[in-house]
């Protein structure tokens, strides 16, 4: 009897392994990226004797407590804290790697550091230490949002400071187009495909599919060659003089837009055509026998049916279309980028992990929010059909 | 139970121990393109042939987040890196390079001195202006001032994505003289004048990443002028394309040969980077792809047909030498307000 349940808990704990080993790398990689949005290591541990003194000090004990810091810096850590600190303002990095080089040589004292480099007289350097060296940091929080302290305990937006903000925006506006787009076409192609002759829905089918299987690259750079100024669909246009001068198709929203919907569409169709393929025939018969025309029959009876699918398959698209990067990128012009694009621009060009994992937090807590806000919506919607 | 245990335990000495035998080969990251065609058969191939071992390419696109993340996780994958100049000096700083033994490097008396860095081995200059197909225009354009005048060139330009190099055209543009380009640019002023010259061209503006694209957009028409790096526009010439460089103050930079710290291949590195460093070599490269030679013997040994396409000689003495120091210190506010231009 013991050794039977033995077994069950071995079996149960097998079963539920995989579930574990999957949360486990799901959410290992989030949380990484949510400490390194906050993470300030590489600025504390440089700066640990000056960050007793910086805030009550006098001028001579902070500039003691910063020399001797400099002093005991490895200066491959010391670059990287450089590094960091020249984000916040340009100098500060040359500055304090030279102060670094001749830390032994430097009084410790304000004069002493003033002699050798008179930047080192002004309060903004210090106020920047300051600010950056403890543990943990919001500095990147405050970079994305625009809402810097003012000092009273409020905050304020200074103007152009919002730039993450607005490409935030951007990322949802264009996601919300692709969607819309990608149901528009994809809803008659996944009802032919359900409802049509077996020829008619094999063809759909297999044109789906293919799409499905190619490399979004290569789906992407097609619509370069199609759209761009002597591309097929211009040449096509003047050919047939309808337009005499060539269209600027591409690098711009419209290109964005038409090659995102074409990426996305298979995620679309799939899910709405599993729905419609359930619903019967029959239905839409009784529908018509009982009086009904076909415009009523598929608005009442047939297009309810279909809203899980549509929800399904929108929502599918929506999120992904989020996340976005390659087709933007080389489809779009200077405003069409979304949000991926710059935390990819932040990891490459400028090194700057903090304001990458930032920007991965705030598209991940979109995605989450715009979720919540889905599946709420539709269990209200449920309910209230429930309660007819 | 003990069987699990059993493959568990076989499954991971097999992994650990292909891990182990996996040697890989000499990895070089170069720019992709032309670029790297030509390196490869005037430096990669003739040096293994030469050491009888093989070798493995990769592709680089700037920047050191590739570098600093097999630095972080202490997994290097290459042993060779073509950089640019301010990449390399923050890298050293930050001991993501090797230093550079410069007694193993027997031609350094050879050399251009701003070849001559801490952690690299300035390698090929590059002249950084802009080009046009030949085709769409009847009056070439001349100088920086016509790139930004949307008028008498109208049409979609293109530029790389980053306020390097953008901000300094923007001034010459203006009328800044040459040697006052970092000076005016290192004001507040500065920065403006050169905001408000992009101001102008901001509705035809597309941005480049690879430096391939210019020669295709300007090849398919998708763009009438793209700022580029000379090489790829004059191989783009040569293959029969219709596109001109223009010299005028162009901006010339060095890349450099950089070993990544800990490379397994850190002996052939050097010796790599000791016979690419020599005239001969650097002289078939130059023939392969018009960007000039840091061996300063290396310009004697070409034809004047390949002299007048590269950033040497006479198409340096209106140009301006690229400023590493400045975009180490000024990169992070200028690309702050760069993204904040582009997206508005």
């Amino acid at each position: 009897m013991r050794n039977a349940n033995g077994n069950r808990l071995a079996t149960v704990m097998l079963l539920v392994m995989p579930l574990m080993i999957y949360l486990l790398f799901y959410l290992y990689p989030l949380l990484t990226v949510a400490s390194q949005s906050v993470d300030n290591s590489t600025l504390y541990e440089q700066f640990q004797t000056l960050s007793e003194v910086v805030e009550e000090g006098s001028p001579d004990e902070r500039a003691a407590a910063l020399v001797a810091d400099l002093v005991a810096a490895d200066r491959r850590d010391l670059a990287e804290a450089a590094r960091n600190l020249n984000q916040e303002r340009s100098g500060f990095r040359s500055l304090l790697i030279n102060s670094g080089k001749k830390a032994e040589e430097i009084p410790p004292t304000m004069e002493g550091l003033i002699a050798f480099d008179k930047r080192w007289g002004q309060q903004v350097y210090w106020d920047i230490l300051a600010r950056n060296i403890a543990p943990i940091t919001w500095r990147h929080f405050q970079k994305a949002s625009g809402f810097k302290p003012d000092g009273d305990g409020g905050f304020v937006q200074a103007e152009g400071d919002d730039i993450y903000l607005r490409i935030m925006v951007r990322t949802i506006v264009i996601a919300t187009q692709v969607t819309l787009l990608t149901l528009l076409v994809g809803y008659p192609l996944a009802y032919a495909a359900a409802n049509g002759k077996p020829r008619l829905a094999t063809i759909v089918f297999m044109v789906v599919l293919l799409s499905f299987w190619t490399s979004i690259l290569v789906r992407t750079s097609a619509w370069v060659v199609l759209l761009q100024t002597h591309g097929l669909l211009n040449n096509l246009l003047i050919s047939l003089r309808i337009i005499s001068e060539p269209l600027q198709l591409i690098f711009n929203r419209f290109g964005t837009v038409v090659a995102m919907t074409h990426v996305l569409l298979p995620f679309a169709i799939l899910p709405i055509f599993n729905v419609m393929r359930t619903i019967p025939v029959s239905q839409s018969d009784a529908s018509r026998s009982l009086g009904a025309g076909g415009v009523e029959t598929f608005l009442r009876v047939y297009f309810p049916q279909t809203l899980r699918g549509v929800a399904v398959g929108g929502g599918t698209v929506f999120i992904l279309a989020l996340g976005f990067y390659i087709t933007p990128a080389l489809t779009g012009g200077p405003s069409d980028q979304m949000l991926s694009y710059y935390i990819a621009d932040f990891v490459k060009k400028s090194l700057n992990w903090g304001m990458a994992s930032v920007l991965s937090v705030m598209l991940f807590g979109c995605v989450v929010l715009i979720l919540g806000l889905g599946s709420g919506a539709w269990l209200l919607f449920k309910s209230r059909k429930g309660g007819h | 139970m003990s069987n699990v245990m059993k493959v568990i335990a076989v499954s991971g000495i097999a992994v650990s121990m292909a891990q182990g035998a996996q040697a890989r080969d000499l990895t070089i990251a170069g720019w992709g393109g032309n670029y790297q065609d030509a390196q490869r058969e005037a430096y990669y191939t003739p040096f293994a042939d030469s050491k009888g071992m093989a070798f493995t390419e990769t592709t680089y696109l700037g920047g050191l987040a590739e570098v600093k993340a097999m630095a972080d996780t202490g997994n290097v994958t290459w042993d060779l890196v073509t950089v640019e100049g301010a990449d390399l000096q923050l890298g050293c700083d930050e001991g993501l390079f090797e230093v550079i033994p410069w007694e193993d490097i027997p031609t350094q008396n050879e050399l251009n001195p701003n070849a001559i860095n801490e952690c690299g081995v300035g390698n090929v200059v590059i002249g950084n202006g802009y080009a046009y197909n030949a085709e769409t225009f009847a009056d070439a354009p001349q100088d920086w001032a016509d790139f930004f005048d949307t008028e008498k060139f109208p049409g979609k330009r293109a530029v790389r994505n980053l306020p390097k190099w953008n901000l300094e055209y923007a001034l010459l543009a203006d009328g800044v003289a040459v040697d006052d380009v970092y000076d005016v640019l290192a004001t507040p002023e500065g920065v403006d004048r050169a905001f408000a010259k992009f101001d102008q061209i901001k509705d035809d503006v597309q941005f480049w990443d690879a430096g391939s694209q210019p020669v295709e957009w300007l090849a398919a028409g998708n763009v009438v002028l793209s700022t580029a790096y000379n090489g790829r526009i004059i191989t783009a010439k040569a293959e029969g394309q219709p596109l001109e460089f223009v010299w005028k103050n162009h901006i010339y930079s060095i890349d450099s040969w950089a070993i990544p710290t800990g490379a397994e291949h850190k002996d052939a590195a050097l010796e790599f980077i000791a016979f690419v460093s020599e005239a001969e070599p650097q002289a078939k490269f130059s023939e392969l792809m018009p960007y000039g030679p840091t061996n300063m013997k290396t310009a004697g040994m070409l034809a004047d047909d390949i002299v007048k396409d590269l950033p040497t000689g006479k198409n340096t003495e209106d140009a301006l030498f690229f400023s590493d120091a400045f975009w180490i210190d000024h990169s992070d506010a200028l690309t702050e307000r760069w993204n904040n231009w582009a997206t508005q």
